[in-house]
């Protein structure tokens, strides 16, 4: 069985396979235990499985683990130390989810995409976010909080 | 002796000393509990350091009930909402599954109607042993003292303790009745906007769902299911599967497919093959290798169009009514009647799509069986597993966990009874069985079918004299026929009808209950009314008020009554806060639906325009009158998720069927509503005459379809009877 290293929150694993073409998002969350990335759909179509890899938000249901090489993983359990990044923050105060399960996603994904454009308009939020399924129907609270998450946060805190 | 003494002893004989709460019959029992935290209460356990755990007894799945549900009962226990915390528990059936307070079960947006007296009480005897306890350190009477904000204190002294100093010496007294709750008007969490409890672990990635359990050993399922509804497996040829790198076994589900379960919720289960390995990767992949062939049966015959063609048949037919009020045969009364206007509505198949596709986690051991899983109907769950196994129902261990979305479907048992099947014919190892979203969107149970045949009689003077409804529908529960047995209206018609046909035989799919259930095709009535309405020439809204006489209670069946006031002040206000008028540019139009569900009412108004004939909704405006709100936030939340569920049936939904098989293969082809194409939704909650809490998860969920079509005919002229919307229509 082959093994290959994943660099995943700042670690470094080395993870038995079986097959190369094994999707991140189970290794992740089968392997590893980081459970907080989700399976929705299985076909990059709901965005419920987005983490970050070299900062870019990928669909890690649709990424073969054999594509990461030496790039940084960063899933919902490392996009903080505390749990305090201006977005988790923004999604306590204003009351986002519903079941919460989208939700991981949603939030990887607006963070990678502030971290390109810190200050966007309404619509690029809404352009932005259009990828990620919510199926409770939170979307207006989640564009609410990012502009919030915005609005609250020093540009430093971003990490 | 009498039920409450002996429960209370056979607790003493345990040797623990706990003060538990009896939801079965409200009533109190107390045991010894060694050291560490104090149980004061089965909903209520206190720590040393004063952290109160809330023990919840329903199912969290985004309806926000475990929030609202320790907000009563921090509100009565007067403690700090910052120091409750919730936690979900290993199911116990002999102590909570009862009717009185629907036990586990969660679902018809009943949870808070049955559990706020319970809670309230639960709250307000802890907070009376509390006090009791400081009473008794403090050598004072319990009149002496009060509990505010995490302490008890004494009214003559600065003396203050914390509950948590407090609870060993509660937990020795006995236990108080008729404890006095606190008066509405001084409620402090109760009415209050409060963030829902889970957020620090969702927004962490921590929260575990049912499809995040890990058991040592733990190996994973998936299921090739029949693709056709009650066809049969002809042959498989496992080869190929079992040379995939992983996969353990591979064996069939068809001693559990079509079980008949003795349930309020019938169901089947497809025949299948089960592909079991060491990783969900492997099983897929397994799967894929394998070569199956079905016999698919009668079912491969039909489509969609030949069901909704045989339900029209139907709905044509003359029945017998299940209700009416004045005179069944008024709409034929030739000498009454001027005019009568006909018109068939269709509300299709919807799927749930729940974000956590299915899944149940099972460990079948020698003569016990273990569930992971997160269900509306922890209860039925229980006995039908155990039923499988032939083992007691308390040797049936269920971990209730929230989940990723229900909306109905979480109500149903067919996943725990597979997990459990396959558990055990895999050599009792623990199993994850997990559905893959194409399994979710092609062989899933779906929202029943609804036909709607309205026919309405003018008279001479043009009012309205009779109002028929028939239904023709796929799915009843166990009833013959469903309440209400008349119209769900509540306007003032002399002579009312309402016929029933269940077409459950005959379906090419398995319905079930989705949110909102029946509501949907019931509110279609909102757009005959608008038809009635056009038809005399008048505002819809006016006509609306007109036929709402204030006063009435309108009796609809069963045991629901509708308030005439309650809705027309809810009509009024939404009216009011949409800037309603008919005066707008041509393309533009307003429309409205006035819904009520049970004992909640909801109504909305849609405003639309359509420009080259694309479709544009400009803003939703909604109000709710669902008696006492617990929490705003959490409330206002259902009522926007409610409409944004029914836009995704209006604009995309539904499970086009050919030659008995779903077309839609997964969220590319059955599409659900996205941010860029959510309207504005402003949604209110309106203060209420009511004062204990009517329900309100599933209140929203009808509102879009019948406001937004309603708005295309304002602003088109056109009527669209069917959904989904022509594609033409959508934009973009």
């Amino acid at each position: 069985m082959p093994t290959i290293k994943l660099h995943v929150n700042g670690r470094t694993h080395a993870i038995q396979i079986d097959d190369p073409a094994t999707p991140l998002l189970w290794v992740l969350r089968d392997a590893l235990e980081l459970t907080g990335t989700k399976y929705g759909c299985g076909i990059g179509q709901c965005g419920a499985c987005t983490v970050h890899v070299d900062g870019v938000a990928v669909r890690s249901c649709s990424m073969p683990i054999s594509a990461i090489g030496n790039k940084a993983v960063t899933t919902i359990e490392g996009l903080s130390r505390d749990g305090r990044h201006p977005l988790q923050l923004a999604w306590q105060t204003l009351d986002v989810p519903q079941c919460g399960y989208c939700q991981a996603g949603q939030i990887m994904h607006a963070a990678a995409f502030l971290e390109h454009n810190p200050n966007p308009s309404d619509d690029d939020i809404t352009r932005a976010m259009s990828g990620n399924l919510c199926r409770c129907g939170t979307y207006p609270r989640i564009h609410a909080a990012i502009k919030h998450a915005i609005a609250t946060s020093e540009p430093a805190s971003h990490e | 002796m009498n039920r409450r003494d002996f429960l209370a002893s056979s607790a003493w004989a345990a040797g623990a000393l706990v003060v538990s709460w009896r939801a079965s019959g409200a009533e109190l029992s107390v045991s010894k509990h060694p050291g560490g935290e104090t149980p004061l209460g089965d909903f209520v356990r206190i720590a040393p350091d004063g952290s109160v755990l809330y023990h919840f007894t329903k199912h969290e799945m985004g309806q926000g009930v475990a929030t609202a549900m320790a907000q009563v009962l921090c509100e009565e226990l007067c403690a700090d909402w910052e120091r409750v915390k919730i936690e979900f528990p290993l199911v116990d059936l002999a102590r909570y599954e009862n009717d009185r307070y629907g036990g586990y079960g969660t679902g018809g947006s009943c949870t808070l109607i049955y559990t706020y007296d319970m809670l309230r009480e639960a709250g307000a005897t802890v907070r009376q042993m509390l006090i009791g306890a400081a009473a008794r350190l403090w050598n004072t009477k319990p009149e002496e003292c009060y509990a505010e904000n995490h302490h008890v204190l004494h009214r003559r002294s600065s003396r203050r303790l914390s509950f948590g100093e407090l609870a060993p010496t509660a937990a020795e007294l006995p236990i108080p009745t008729g404890v006095k709750l606190k008066e509405e008007r001084a409620f402090e969490t109760i009415g209050q906007p409060k963030p829902a409890k889970l957020i620090p672990q969702i927004v962490t990635g921590t929260l575990e769902y049912g499809i995040d359990i890990r058991i040592p050993g733990m190996q994973y399922a998936l299921i090739a299911r029949c693709p056709v509804f009650k066809g049969k497996l002809k042959r498989y040829d496992a080869t190929e599967a079992l040379k995939v790198n992983g996969v353990r076994k591979v064996f069939t589900t068809q001693p559990i497919a079509g079980l008949q379960f003795v349930s309020f919720l019938p169901h089947d289960i497809r025949e299948g093959v089960v592909v079991l390995a060491n990783s969900f990767w492997a099983a897929l992949k397994g799967r894929e290798a394998l070569e199956v062939e079905w016999d698919e049966g009668e079912n491969a015959r039909y489509s969609s169009e030949d069901f909704e063609r045989i339900a029209a048949e139907h709905a044509m037919q003359r029945t017998d009514p299940t209700g009416f009020i004045g005179d069944e045969n008024a709409v034929a009364d030739v000498a009454r009647v001027r005019k009568t206007l006909r018109a068939s509505y269709v509300y299709p198949h919807q799927l749930h799509s729940c974000m956590e596709t299915l899944n149940c986690t099972a460990h079948v051991r020698a003569n016990e069986c273990e569930l992971w899983l997160g269900t509306q109907s922890a209860g039925l769950v229980v006995s039908e597993v155990a039923r499988l196994l032939d083992l007691p129902t308390e040797n049936v261990k269920l971990h209730m966990l929230p989940s990723g979305g229900g909306f109905g479907r979480r109500a149903y048992t067919d996943m725990a009874v597979e997990a459990a099947y396959i558990s055990r014919e895999a050599g009792n190892v623990p199993v994850k069985m997990m559905w893959t979203r194409e399994d979710d969107q092609q062989c899933n149970l779906v929202h029943l079918f609804q036909h709607l045949e309205y026919e309405a009689a003018l008279d001479e003077e043009n009012r309205v004299y009779a109002l028929h409804e028939k239904e023709v529908r796929t799915y009843t529960w166990a009833a013959r026929y469903a309440d209400p047995s008349l119209p769900r209206m509540a306007y003032d018609i002399p002579n009312l009808r309402y016929d029933f046909e269940n077409l459950g035989a005959e379906e090419l799919l398995q319905s079930s209950a989705w949110r909102g259930v029946d509501a949907h095709g019931r509110a279609l009535s909102e757009c005959f009314i608008d038809e009635i309405a056009a038809e005399l020439k008048q505002d819809p809204l006016a006509f609306r008020l007109s036929l709402l006489k204030p006063g009435r209670e309108v009796y609809i069946g069963g045991d629901l009554t509708l308030s005439s006031d309650r809705m027309r002040a809810l009509l009024t206000f939404v009216a009011e806060k949409a800037g309603y008028t008919t005066s707008l540019p041509k393309g533009r139009g307003m429309g409205m639906v006035l819904c009520p569900y049970a004992t909640s009412y909801c109504c909305a108004i849609a405003d639309v325009t359509v420009t080259d004939g694309k479709l544009r909704i400009n803003k939703i405006t909604a109000a709710i009158d669902c008696g006492r709100v617990i929490n705003p936030s959490g409330a206002q939340q259902q009522v926007v998720g409610g409409i944004v569920w029914s836009l995704t049936a209006l604009l995309y939904g539904g499970a086009p069927v050919k030659n008995g098989r779903v077309q839609h293969s997964n969220l590319h082809e059955n599409r659900l509503l996205r941010m860029n194409e959510c309207p504005p939704i402003e949604a209110h909650l309106m203060e209420s005459p009511e004062t204990r809490p009517l329900g309100l998860g599933e209140m929203a969920a009808p509102l879009a379809v019948p406001a937004v079509l309603n708005a295309i005919y304002a602003a088109t002229g056109k009527r669209i009877r069917k959904i989904p919307l022509p594609e033409d229509l959508r934009a973009g």
